[in-house]
């Protein structure tokens, strides 16, 4: 799984993979896209060098990545409160006639399908390295 | 009960029909429901309010915000479920 062809390709390919998956998410207002398929996108493209490279330096970038999970969940919570509190309706459109609310909501979706996917990956990924002590 | 392959096969055969008669009965309530309903015209009517292109995103964003926290919400049930129930072997010996 290491071998360099594996880790030049996951070098090369990994810029262009988070840049689709911005891209996807961030004209989810214009195009199909949005924020779940962004996410996962780029969440393959941080799960590529992480299958490629065994650096410590990345598994520390990554370790606690699940907070932002949790962050991401509980701001679209906050967009929804909001704009109950704002302007009476929960989940209110807060600026009617611009895609304002769309691509916030968007960004803070995709943001909580990345952090879950690649917490998710990084828990199965230290399981099948250091299987847990119970086997 | 020792049913041979035969009849195993015919049990399964029925109740596979019975599922298909249920699903397609539902389905053909459903299409017939969605005619008069006048949601699609209140959604195409109002959707440039929201101001985006992509109608589809709009409903999922806009109209039916609270439908998707909850797909989010489910989601990250189900990601904290996985990370919690895998937690016990990180008490072990890492910390």
């Amino acid at each position: 799984m290491k071998s360099p062809i594996v880790k030049t390709a996951g070098r090369a390919l990994t810029p262009f993979v988070l840049l689709y998956g911005a891209y996807v998410t961030l004209f989810g207002v214009l195009s199909p896209g949005g924020g779940f398929p962004g996410g996962v996108i780029m969440a393959s493209g941080v799960i590529l060098i992480l299958v490629s490279h065994d650096s410590e330096k990345i598994k520390s970038l990554v370790e606690n990545i699940e907070w932002f999970d949790t962050f991401g969940a509980f701001a679209f919570l906050l967009v929804g409160l909001g704009g109950l509190f704002l302007s009476g309706a929960y989940f209110a459109n807060l600026w009617p006639r611009s895609p304002v609310m769309l691509i916030l909501l968007d960004i803070v979706v995709s943001l909580k399908v990345f952090a879950g996917t690649v917490a998710l990956f990084v828990y199965f990924f230290k399981q099948e390295v250091e299987p847990s002590s119970t086997e | 009960m020792k049913a041979s392959g035969l009849q195993k096969n015919i049990l399964t055969m029925a109740l596979l029909l019975i599922i298909a008669v249920l699903l397609i009965n539902g389905l053909r309530l459903e299409h017939e429901d969605k005619r008069e309903s006048s949601l699609h015209e209140y959604y195409l009517e109002t959707y440039e309010d929201a101001g985006s292109v992509n109608l589809v995103e709009t409903i999922l964003l806009n109209y039916r915000a609270y439908d998707t926290f909850g797909e989010v919400m489910v989601l990250y049930i189900a990601v904290a479920g996985i990370l919690i129930l895998g937690e016990e072997e990180k008490e072990g010996e890492k910390r």
